[in-house]
């Protein structure tokens, strides 16, 4: 699996080490709260989806933690720049980690690739610290030198869980 | 208080105010464990999630954990989720299909109605062995209304019709907008958890009066909310952006109230004509067809917004759901949230329905967490010992008969909702099982 992935890779002229660096840097990002640099990565058609069941099949059919396009995205991060919104008052800190990458699929035809990696998102806000951690899937589109996200599909293990507040993407 | 006294309960709420244990004393969380949700009606879940004979869902009813299935007759069992044997929990799923009920520990099987089935080892059982003694508990009574299944733990007490009865028109309301007339809540769920009691999530779910402050972070500089249906171009005005106050539309909304801490918020403010997408256009036509023009164009009236049956469950007219709150402890709260389909109508609009969901009421959503964070701060508030009293004064003496409902109505940025539900807690709690 891991061996034939590489051989696609190698097949489109395209180096793991791309897709490595920019997913570092988008949970840097992430990280340093630049959310409209992040919604930047997304392509126009792009939509943020963490599910709230294993194996979700659908963001249509089923209720999810986040299924957000382009739109509802802007409206989430104007949100999260207001001055007012309580639950981030103080903001959350968080600290994500980003490895185990495989390249999943690539489809030269259309210049897309599928990542697949995992996470642990440490969040810390308000005396209390909180642990994220799941397996992550970037559907990416080649964009000029690097990438723009068509899908980033974000499965927590605990996705079906009780949560407290999450005001900020994973 | 531990033994609850009748006297010592009355003095805990006041005309304008309520007294801060009511959200902080663990004794008296104990004794809403019995009093309230040891018999009141409580919502247990929906027909449409258990279609067949032997599909089960478990939940909890206070802290009593319950399946709810559906037996081979039909009907709708809810079962104290304990083995009759040595007390392990039977159904570990949240849902699934089952002919029997099978525990882990030492296989004694049940069938869906409750009944003991089959006994490992049936040799080693006494002359004395019961069997017909020896099923699950049931809860002693089972209402359901238009597909909304409620229980209550004990025999006695008022009947399911006169607890539900005033609401019965709020039900209408939501299951007449399916153009099938029927509701499926098997979309999955939202849950939200929070340290905090389980009154300040019931208070809030009537309360309009935080929406331009609490939510200030989901309104634009217009003043006006995102869309929240299918359909909509905007939200609702709820500031008027000049004056920086609250929206005078906003402040006309109003709340009723019909005892046993039952109310609604009407919902006023969304101008309904301009609602149009395909699918809501396709939806209207659809209804129509089935329950003719008039009758559709009256289903199709904006009334009601948000409607509690006290003490464990509300509906959600606008982006439509169903909530359900479940007490953990003083200061712990686990809440559900189910969308809502309406069988027959176009797939795109409840698709729609259930994407916006995710942005109001997930655990991730944009309105929910401004929510849980004033329930959270209300909560760490209310440790403070220096002041005893909670105030919900607003528009005492304000509330009015509303004829064309049989209810009490007051304005929706007033307390007479929380006030009414603290009737009902007094007349809960001063009773001794
Ligand atoms: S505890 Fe259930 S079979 Fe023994
Ligand atoms: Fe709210």
């Amino acid at each position: 699996m891991a061996l034939a992935a590489r051989e696609l890779l190698t097949a489109s002229g395209l180096d793991r080490a791309a897709f490595e660096e920019f997913l570092i840097h988008e949970a840097r990002l992430l990280d340093e709260r630049r959310f409209r640099d992040w919604m930047e990565l997304f392509a126009d058609d792009g939509t943020y989806w963490v599910p709230a069941t294993p194996d979700q099949n659908s963001p249509f059919e089923e209720a999810s933690l986040f299924y957000d396009d382009r739109e509802l995205m802007k409206t989430r991060i104007e949100r999260l720049e207001h001055p007012r919104i309580h639950v981030q008052t103080p903001p959350s800190r968080t600290a994500h980690i980003v490895g185990n990458l495989v390249v999943e699929e690539t489809d030269e035809a259309k210049g897309e690739y599928v990542v697949g990696s995992t996470f642990i998102m440490v969040e810390y806000r308000d005396d209390a610290q909180r642990l994220f951690a799941g397996r992550q899937r970037h559907r990416l589109r080649r964009h000029g030198d690097t990438f723009r996200i068509v899908q980033k599909r974000v499965d927590l293990i605990n996705c079906d869980g009780a949560f407290e507040a999450m005001a900020v993407p994973i | 208080m531990r033994n609850g006294h009748a006297d010592d309960i009355a003095t805990l709420v006041e005309p304008g105010r309520v007294h801060r244990r009511v959200y902080t004393d663990p004794d008296l969380f104990e004794l809403e464990m019995e009093r309230i949700f040891g018999r009141a009606w409580l919502y247990v879940g929906h027909s449409s999630q258990v279609k067949e004979p032997g599909d089960y869902i478990t939940t909890d009813l206070g802290r009593q954990p319950v399946i709810m299935v559906r037996h081979r007759d039909g009907s709708i069992k809810v079962l104290l989720n304990r083995c009759s044997h040595r007390g392990a929990k039977v159904v570990n799923d949240r849902k699934g299909h089952a002919q029997r009920l099978t525990c882990c520990y030492h296989g004694w099987s049940f069938d869906t109605d409750g009944k003991l089935a089959t006994v490992p080892v049936p040799e080693g059982c006494g002359a004395g062995f019961d069997r017909d003694a020896l099923g699950l508990a049931r809860a002693p009574r089972v209402g359901v209304y238009r597909g909304f299944v409620f229980a209550s733990l004990a025999d006695k007490g008022p009947s399911f019709e006169d607890h539900i009865g005033p609401m019965q028109g709020n039900i209408d309301d939501l299951v007449d907008r399916a153009p099938d007339g029927e509701l499926a809540l098997d979309a999955g769920m939202h849950r939200y958890v929070y340290n905090g009691n389980w009154k300040l999530q019931v208070e809030n779910v009537l309360d309009s009066y935080h929406v331009p402050f609490g939510h200030a972070s989901t309104v634009n500089k217009q003043g006006v909310q995102f869309a929240r249906r299918e359909g909509d171009q905007k939200g609702a005005t709820v500031v008027e952006a000049e004056k920086k106050q609250t929206a005078a539309s906003w402040k006309d909304r109003k709340s009723f109230t019909v005892g046993n801490g039952h109310g609604w918020t009407s919902n006023t403010t969304l101008d309904d004509g301009k609602r149009s997408s395909p699918a809501f256009d396709e939806y209207k036509r659809v209804l129509a067809e089935k329950v003719g023009a008039e009758r559709a164009a009256e289903i199709l009236t904006p009334r009601l917004h948000n409607s509690l049956i006290y003490p464990n469950m509300s509906i959600m007219g606008l982006n439509i759901h169903v909530r359900v709150i479940k007490p953990i402890a003083v200061d712990r709260t686990e809440v559900n949230i189910f969308p809502i389909r309406l069988v027959g109508a176009p797939a795109a609009m409840n698709f729609g329905n259930i994407r916006l969901l995710n942005v109001t009421h997930s655990a991730a959503s944009f309105v929910q967490t401004d929510d849980l964070e004033s329930f959270v701060r209300a909560q760490k508030g209310l440790q403070s010992r220096m002041s005893d009293w909670v105030d919900i004064s607003r528009g005492l003496g304000a509330e009015e008969p509303d004829r064309a409902t049989n209810a009490t109505r007051g304005l929706a940025t007033h307390e007479m909702v929380v006030r009414a539900q603290y009737k009902a807690w007094v007349g809960y709690m001063r009773e001794a099982a």
